[in-house]
């Protein structure tokens, strides 16, 4: 079947772990594929939202588990099934608040949320909307919606709409795909042009003769600098090299070719001279819950030498870095162990790093992790496509972005939603 | 004497004529103190005042000596009782002693969260009201609402779950129930069912902190906590290595009681006295406490000796997590360890003090947010920050 195959490319792309380089990349793909999931997808009638949700699950559990490190996998996906509950939710107020003057039927529950006496629809709709948000203080004494418990009262005639009724749900369900893949193709516009609207910021930020240092090479913060520069502002960028892939080599040098003054130092030599810098601003791999970030290796002490100094350390992060876990034990769980080719020359080094000599275990290791974890409180700012915000406020655009009950991604054996 | 002013001499002078001559802490408070008129609550006399609350917890978890726990609890229910006679002469006698009375019933099992109970007591209340229409209703709840909090003023989770149901009451009124008896139905309904809430409560904060114990950590804990009880027992039931170095608490000694039951689960585990927390931080890889109250700024109200440990950990980077059901979630902002009204417990020393020397008796202390690293609720996991921003959306 045709949907299988590009859903088995993307697994094997994703497991290979290199095919497909940065989150951007990576969510994008995983985007486009989870919108031909959904319009290929076969809805029933009834409670399609709840079959949208499950096949999505699904993929969605296979990507993740094919890399779980690259986060934007699993955050595209939580993205999508918002979408979809959000999508369904609004149909569903729309079409209580076109049942105005009719009677309302009981037996319809397309999803948790039944029709409900005219006087209550919009406290129906709010307690509906409220059960999208994470569960609240509001709610607590509710368990389950007000809709379920409310009284049938005087306006429940009988369900003699019952074919105003079936006309309504077929157009409802053409209308719910419809408006997912819109919203779907507007998260891909969102991750495609990240770059432009952070960049956007940028001139709030970098100031006339200022000095930034960065640490390997993203392009955020290529955009990010580049935007500052078309405005006037001249400033000059100091580039950590970022061993052992050395990508600030070749961030600098894009720098050079766009005339920015460009100083390149070693990773070790950045606690020397932040002193001299006046702001940090870096790139992310993934942004968690608690406002922790996931950034290529050398990022801790850059900031932990930034907050030594007093230098603000910014980082820039699209919206779908940002991933609604809280990590608990990052430096383990959320990493990865490159190739020590990276930083040894076997030939060299092969009698070292020889398995079959000897006692049959090398003395030499070589451990070559990608990212490094740098805490919340280590970062005065991040700047995303949704503005400039604090580490501590970042759960709320995670309350925005993602339902609570897609925090863990796994196909219910249960029907429903 | 002990105030924040420097001129203490002066302070001394006029304090002395309050507080009463013979030793502080053993005596039972003096007939004195309980003929102020008008007075049903037993906390207002500074010195002498004992925390209902606090006094509960001792009885539920700690281990005291009989003699002393049983002058305790008669000077207790000494003021309970002088307290119900005070309101029975006031108007509306019959139904303020019967909450109150009501909530003491609730509040005596072991495993009910105060919260819980002061529901129950609410909602004994409806049953027994003979309102015809929600506002009579509403009148009367927030009168037995208010009886309530000042019986006890000490107690967090007893304000927070009035509070959160008076609430709620004004909500579902809101929502225009046509019929009075099925609101009213629904209010005592739901009022029975918070029980069960406070009790998945704590199922889903044990579930949400399990990936936070790792093979072969040591969490250190401070007293005895229910909710800390049942994330521990969870992590030993999916089968994790785990150590637990526990703290005495003292005066309640409630980490004796946390030790027990720990053994009892296999689980290894070490008892320190208070003071022997900074020596042994150096191996702790988290901190786990429960909390008596979480307030505005995210700072947590628990037993006396948390601050410290708090600030302990802080200081050698060790996380403190917290467990706390949401109910317990109030709208306090201390600036300051004295900001809070007093919680006063006896302790025991196990020889007399002299007159003279004056004992802090406070049972309780105040973290701020900066110390704790996250919360873990029925809401989820939530960081010091999140917590005003769900108070403001409760109450604003």
């Amino acid at each position: 079947m045709t949907q299988i195959e590009p859903q088995n490319q993307l697994t094997l792309d994703l497991s290979r772990k290199h095919k497909i380089e940065g989150s951007q990349a990576t969510a994008r793909q995983t985007a486009e594929l989870l919108r031909s999931v959904i319009s290929q997808q076969r809805v029933p009638y009834t409670n399609q939202a709840g079959a949208l949700i499950d096949a999505v699950k699904a993929i969605g559990e296979q990507l993740i588990a094919a890399n779980p490190v690259e986060l934007a996998v699993g955050n595209i996906v939580r993205r999508v099934l918002h979408i979809i509950r959000e999508e369904d939710l609004s149909l569903t107020t729309a079409a209580i608040g076109g049942l105005n003057l009719s009677a309302v039927s009981d037996d319809e529950n397309d999803d948790d949320r039944d029709g409900d006496s005219t006087l209550s629809a919009a406290a129906v709709a709010a307690a509906a909307r409220s059960t999208l948000r994470p569960p609240s203080l509001q709610t607590l004494l509710e368990d389950t919606p007000v809709s379920a418990a409310v009284p049938q009262t005087s306006s429940s005639g009988g369900d003699s709409e019952g074919k105003s009724k079936s006309a309504d749900k077929s157009s409802r369900s053409r209308k719910l795909k419809h408006d997912v893949i819109e919203a779907v193709n507007e998260l891909i516009q969102d991750i495609v042009t990240c770059h432009e609207q952070i960049a956007e910021q940028a001139v709030e930020h970098i100031h006339q003769n200022e000095v930034i240092l960065t640490l390997g090479s993203s392009r955020t913060v290529l955009e990010f600098l580049f935007a500052a520069k078309e405005k006037k502002r001249s400033f000059r960028v100091f580039v950590a090299e970022g061993a052992p892939r050395y990508q600030g080599h070749l961030l600098a040098k894009e720098l050079v070719a766009r005339g920015l003054q460009t100083t390149l130092i070693t990773d070790s030599a950045v606690f020397a001279m932040i002193s001299r810098v006046n702001m940090v601003i870096v790139g992310a791999h993934a942004v968690m819950a608690n406002g922790g970030v996931i950034a290529p290796v050398g990022m801790n002490l850059v900031a932990l030498a930034a907050q030594k100094h007093a230098v603000p350390f910014v980082v820039l992060a699209g919206s779908h870095k940002l991933c609604p876990l809280y990590p608990h034990n990052p430096e383990v769980l959320l990493n990865e162990l490159r190739s020590p080719s990276e930083l040894l020359d076997f030939g060299e080094f092969s009698d070292c790093m020889d398995f079959g000599s000897g006692s049959g275990s090398p003395l030499l290791h070589v451990v070559n992790p990608a990212f490094d974890y740098v805490p919340p409180k280590l970062v005065s700012l991040f700047i995303t496509d949704a503005g400039g915000h604090n580490p501590s406020y970042m759960y709320r655009l995670i309350a925005d972005y993602y339902s609570a009950d897609d925090l863990v991604v796994q196909r219910r054996a249960t029907a429903g939603n | 004497m002990w105030h924040r002013s420097a001129s203490f001499i002066l302070d001394k002078n006029q304090n002395d004529t309050v507080y009463p001559a013979d030793s502080v802490t053993l005596t039972p408070p003096p007939p004195s103190s309980i003929s102020t008129p008008q007075n049903p609550n037993p906390n207002l006399n500074r010195n002498m005042s004992m925390s209902a609350y606090y006094q509960t917890r001792a009885a539920h978890h700690g281990v005291v000596t009989s003699d002393w726990l049983a002058q305790s609890q008669e000077a207790a229910t000494r003021a309970v009782v002088t307290g119900g006679q005070e309101i029975v002469d006031g108007g509306k006698s019959g139904r303020a002693f019967s909450v109150i009375d009501e909530f003491n019933n609730w509040r005596k099992q072991p495993d009910l969260a105060e919260a819980v109970a002061a529901i129950r007591a609410l909602a004994a209340v409806i049953r027994n009201s003979e309102a015809k229409t929600m506002m009579e209703l509403e009148i009367e709840l927030k009168k037995a609402s208010d009886s309530l909090k000042s019986w006890d003023t000490t107690s967090i989770s007893l304000t927070a779950g009035c509070d959160l149901f008076m609430r709620y009451v004004t909500r579902t009124s809101a929502l225009e129930y046509e019929d009075f008896n099925s609101a009213r139905s629904r209010l005592i309904e739901r009022a029975e069912k918070f029980g069960e809430i406070s009790y998945k409560a704590r199922k889903i904060i044990a579930m949400l902190s399990q990936d936070f114990i790792f093979d072969g950590c040591t969490i250190l804990v401070h007293g005895f906590s229910r909710v800390v009880m049942e994330v521990l027992k969870m992590a030993a039931q999916n089968k994790k290595l785990f150590r637990v170095l526990c703290t005495e608490g003292r005066p309640d000694r409630s980490g004796l009681r946390l030790a027990n039951e720990l053994a009892k689960l296999d689980v290894p585990v070490k008892l320190l006295i208070d003071s022997a927390v900074a020596y042994t931080m150096d191996e702790v890889d988290m901190v786990f406490v429960g909390a008596d109250g979480v307030v505005e700024s995210g700072g947590i109200i628990n037993m006396m000796g948390t601050y410290q440990i708090a600030l302990v950990a802080h200081s050698m980077n060790k996380p403190v997590y917290v467990a706390a059901e949401s109910y317990k979630f109030a709208r306090l902002y201390p600036l300051d360890q004295k900001d809070m009204g007093p919680a006063l417990r006896p302790i025991d020393f196990g020889v007399p003090i002299p007159s003279k020397v004056e004992v802090e008796t406070s049972a309780r202390d105040y973290t701020p947010p900066q110390y704790l690293t996250l919360l873990f609720t029925d809401l989820g996991v939530l960081t010091p920050s999140v917590v005003s921003d769900e108070l403001i959306q409760l109450y604003l």
